[in-house]
């Protein structure tokens, strides 16, 4: 017996498509975004400046040695300096090439005697007044902030805003940056 | 789709494709760089800011400006700048007065803003920090003036602008 099977025909239709309200929308979303887009990112580096207090430091500086890292800038060359403040002082420099690979072997360097001083998270950076802002910013980047590989150090004991130091802990590898070379005359 | 005028009675067919795809693009090229950072700022045209790789958002506007020729605080222009400094009659020990006067006003205003909750009449509030958005031509020297003038008028914090680089 044979069956034969009935193959029911596709009837094409041309349908017209109503894309009017389409573009509506995009035209609306485009509009939009054109208004709010910012096609700048800016972002902040935080420092600070010295400055004379008459309020006693929290602990007691007399017996206190504590281990300070500074950063001098000139325009072609950039050096670390740690030593602590009472004796031994036990003075070590370092000094890098103020250009990229330089500030990259800077870094290492950095990571590396934070890695040694955990407890210090401040830099003293000194400027010489012709090194431009521009090469100093790259300087504070690689002073400041931490890359990919740096360890993350816990934030320091007596922070007095826990949460912040946290976030500021996976961010930075000095959270905290004084400019030491703004002092009055 | 679009018929033309008159008394003809052929219809125009316009092609829309084209368009959307352009659209189609530009609304993912907006949407994708589209920010959500916390304060939307233009930076002044005659400023160009230096390359960072920090994912610090700037929180709020810039209260110093410094463009390649002349000196802002709060947008009123305070200082000229000439060959990268700022004028000898604007200098005093190393700082320069006109900002020095402009940032002490702002600085008395915040500090009666920031002033504690306390049965202590003689609390102090705080100044807060000052955000700067300056060229990145411009050298330490004529950064330093403007830090020692906060100084004097008690700012010691610093938010430094940057522009930060696109990964």
């Amino acid at each position: 017996m044979s069956r034969k099977k009935k193959r029911r025909k596709i009837e094409y239709k041309d349908i017209d498509l109503n894309i009017m309200p389409f573009i509506d929308v995009f035209s609306m979303l485009n509009t939009f975004l054109l208004f709010t887009a910012v096609f700048l990112s800016v972002g902040i580096l935080e420092v600070q400046i010295p400055f004379l207090s008459n309020t006693p430091p929290p602990d007691d500086p007399k017996d206190s040695r504590v281990f300070e890292v500074k950063v001098d800038v000139t325009k072609e060359q950039v050096e670390i300096q740690t030593a602590y403040t009472r004796p031994p002082n036990q003075e070590q420099k370092f000094p890098f090439p103020n250009n990229a690979d330089g500030l990259k072997q800077m870094h290492q360097k950095l990571a590396e005697i934070r890695k040694q001083n955990a407890d210090t998270d401040k830099a003293t950076v000194f400027s010489e007044d012709d090194v431009s802002w521009e090469s100093l910013s790259a300087v504070l980047d690689t002073v400041m902030l931490r890359i990919e590989g740096d360890p993350i150090f816990p934030p320091a004991k007596d922070a007095k805003n826990r949460e912040k130091a946290e976030i500021d802990a996976k961010l930075y590898l000095y959270p905290k940056i004084v400019m030491g070379s703004v002092m009055l005359r | 789709m679009a018929s033309a005028g008159g008394g003809s009675k052929d219809t125009l067919s316009l092609n829309l494709n084209p368009m959307l795809d352009i659209f189609s693009i530009l609304i993912t090229f907006l949407l994708m760089s589209f920010s959500t950072d916390p304060v939307s700022h233009d930076v002044d045209a005659g400023i160009e800011l230096p390359q960072s790789n920090t994912i610090v958002a700037m929180d709020e506007v810039p209260t110093i400006i410094v463009t390649k020729t002349e000196l802002r605080v709060n947008d009123n222009k305070v200082a000229d700048i000439v060959a990268g400094d700022v004028p000898e009659k604007d200098r005093a020990q190393g700082a320069i007065y006109p900002v020095f006067e402009a940032l002490q006003k702002l600085a008395e205003a915040n500090k009666r803003v920031n002033k504690p909750k306390s049965d202590d009449p003689n609390a102090k509030g705080s100044t807060g920090a000052l955000t700067m958005e300056m060229d990145k031509g411009h050298r330490f020297k004529l950064m330093k003036r403007i830090m020692l003038s906060a100084q004097q008028a008690e700012f010691v914090q610093f938010k430094l602008m940057v522009q930060k680089e696109l990964n």
